[in-house]
């Protein structure tokens, strides 16, 4: 057992060493990226500041508070694109015959699917989700005890499980269809209104759809709910930001059964 | 001459069209902006109690769907398609085509706009007016200067992103610099978030700059923000930018003709 996880650890290790170098090479292609994703990030930030401070909070979320949410989804959309960013990219494995290549060898399927891309470019996304988070914690005196930090990182770990089940569910279409890449990008437009706003601005169906059908409104929204003391439209017993691990690990649970018994159907595209 | 163009649009229409599923995607991330921005206005507005500058809720419902709509037909694949040339080197046929290369592109543009109108706009309004009511034009008059304000609009973005195209002519070590001025446009254009909610600062500013004239201009029109001497007003500086820009074009692209490096083969 020991020496299996030890045998699956150097491989990954050696999978991300691969990666980065290979991403490092042209260094100067990294500057587009350098730019435009704190921008596009941070005007978004900066749009709600501004739509708080002409009109109101919104549905009670101050600043603060939307900045508290915005940083956490943020965060937790960084670690998924380090980490699980293969899965977006099924289809494309699928139709140029890489995918059987993972089925030749002798290790789990999805750990070589997942660990074969350490997605270095990723971090970028972390930088101005950091920065948004910590200046929410600031705004709102988040209280950096013990207890809430063993939290928060339950909570991304959480988020980061949720969002990449969702990949993992739309990936195993590709295995049937051999296309899905319109899917993820409506996925990741979906997350991102939904994990970045406070979901009680959302009409009641929404509100329940994010709950309990595609529960990402354990993201971010939820976890916020609880660690600052807002109330939501449904009572949920418990501590909520405990609520984000144990529906992270279902989801993730529930994506990797359907992954393999995607795998059983799965057809080689012949090339 | 015009011939060749138009072949060139008619045969991406005829590609985008065949093409549904992609355009179901489209269709569901466009609808998706839609409807957070609306519930973003209304938690804004708070019920429609909230009025600020005399716009109202319904004004701020019209403008954002309005926006989502012609951002979903003004394409401007210029800059993608002649950064991914350069990359592959497949520049090389399309300069040897007997047409200039930038009109030819902007035919394969305008046809890509022509079936956006027909497989991605209509769908939009539908399902748009079925939730929110239909966006209805603030007067007869604004309806008849929005729609030359919108080709004014589309001319300053179609230029500015066949300028930051030829940037990779010089400099394709640096990634798709297209992608970083999409950010941009897509805040200071006030398309999510019209500039007059802004600070003072940044008005004042972007009002030298030409993305305010692209969004805004057009839909401020739309729903009555500017009156008709102030929507003539702002067209005529659309027709300003439109000059500098074209201008700005034929000079860098007479530079870039005599710098083009073709990669690989």
């Amino acid at each position: 057992m020991l020496q299996t996880l030890r045998h699956y650890g150097s491989v990954a290790v050696c999978f991300a060493r691969l990666a980065i170098q290979r991403q490092l090479e042209y260094p100067l292609f990294l500057v587009s990226w350098f730019l435009m994703i704190p921008i596009q990030y941070f005007s978004g930030i900066w749009m709600l500041k501004i739509l708080v401070d002409r009109f109101q909070p919104l549905n009670g979320w101050d600043f603060p508070e939307l900045a508290f949410v915005y940083g956490l989804g943020l965060i937790s959309h960084g670690i998924m694109v380090v980490l699980f960013i293969n899965t977006w990219h099924i289809d494309n494995m699928v139709i140029n015959g890489q995918f059987d290549r993972l089925l030749l060898r002798p290790m789990n399927v999805f750990f070589q699917l997942v660990s074969s891309y350490f997605n270095f470019i990723g971090l970028i996304d972390l930088i101005p989700g950091t920065v948004v988070f910590l200046y929410g914690c600031h705004l709102v005196g988040f209280e950096w005890t013990f207890a809430n930090m063993i939290k928060l990182i339950l909570v991304l770990i959480g988020g980061v499980l949720i969002r990449a089940s969702l990949f993992i569910a739309l990936g195993t279409i590709a295995f049937r269809t051999k296309k899905n890449a319109s899917m993820v990008g409506f996925a990741l437009s979906l997350l991102e209104r939904a994990t970045m706003y406070p979901l009680s601005i959302y009409p009641y169906v929404i509100q329940v759809l994010f709950t309990f059908v595609i529960p990402i409104g354990f993201i971010s929204f939820y976890p916020a709910v609880g660690f600052l003391g807002k109330s939501s439209g449904f009572q949920i017993p418990f501590d909520l930001a405990l609520w984000t691990p144990a529906v992270g690990i279902v989801c993730f649970l529930l994506s990797q059964q359907l992954f393999k018994s995607g795998l059983k159907h799965y057809e080689s595209s012949g090339s | 001459m015009l011939q060749a163009y138009a072949y060139i649009t008619k045969m991406r229409i005829l590609t985008n069209l065949a093409y549904r599923f992609e355009v179901f995607a489209s269709i569901g991330s466009n609808l998706i902006l839609l409807v957070a921005s609306v519930f973003l206005w209304k938690a804004a507005y708070g019920g429609g109690v909230v009025r600020s500058g005399g716009i109202g809720l319904q004004d701020i419902v019209t403008y954002t769907i309005v926006s989502v709509l012609l951002a979903s037909i003004f394409v401007c694949g210029v800059q993608d398609t002649i950064y991914y040339k350069i990359r592959e080197g497949q520049i090389v046929t399309d300069l040897y085509r007997p047409i200039p290369l930038l009109a030819g592109y902007l035919a394969d543009d305008l046809g890509s706009m022509a079936s956006a109108l027909v497989n991605k706009a209509i769908p939009l309004i539908v399902f748009a007016s079925l939730f929110f009511g239909f966006p209805l034009p603030h007067s007869v008059s604004g309806l008849l200067l929005f729609i030359p304000s919108c080709m004014f609009s589309y001319a300053i973005l179609w230029l500015l992103s066949a300028l930051v195209g030829l940037v990779a002519f010089w400099v394709m070590e640096l990634g798709n610099m297209g992608s970083v001025k999409d950010a941009i446009v897509r805040v200071l254009s006030g398309s999510l978030v019209p500039l007059w909610f802004f600070p003072e600062g940044v008005q004042t500013v972007s009002k030298y700059l030409p993305f305010q004239y692209t969004y805004q201009t057009p839909i401020g029109i739309y729903i009555g923000a500017a009156g008709t001497s102030e929507a003539l007003q702002a067209m005529a500086v659309q027709g300003l930018w439109i000059g500098i820009l074209f201008a700005a074009v034929v000079l860098f692209w007479k530079k870039t003709k005599t710098k083009t490096l073709i990669q690989g083969g």
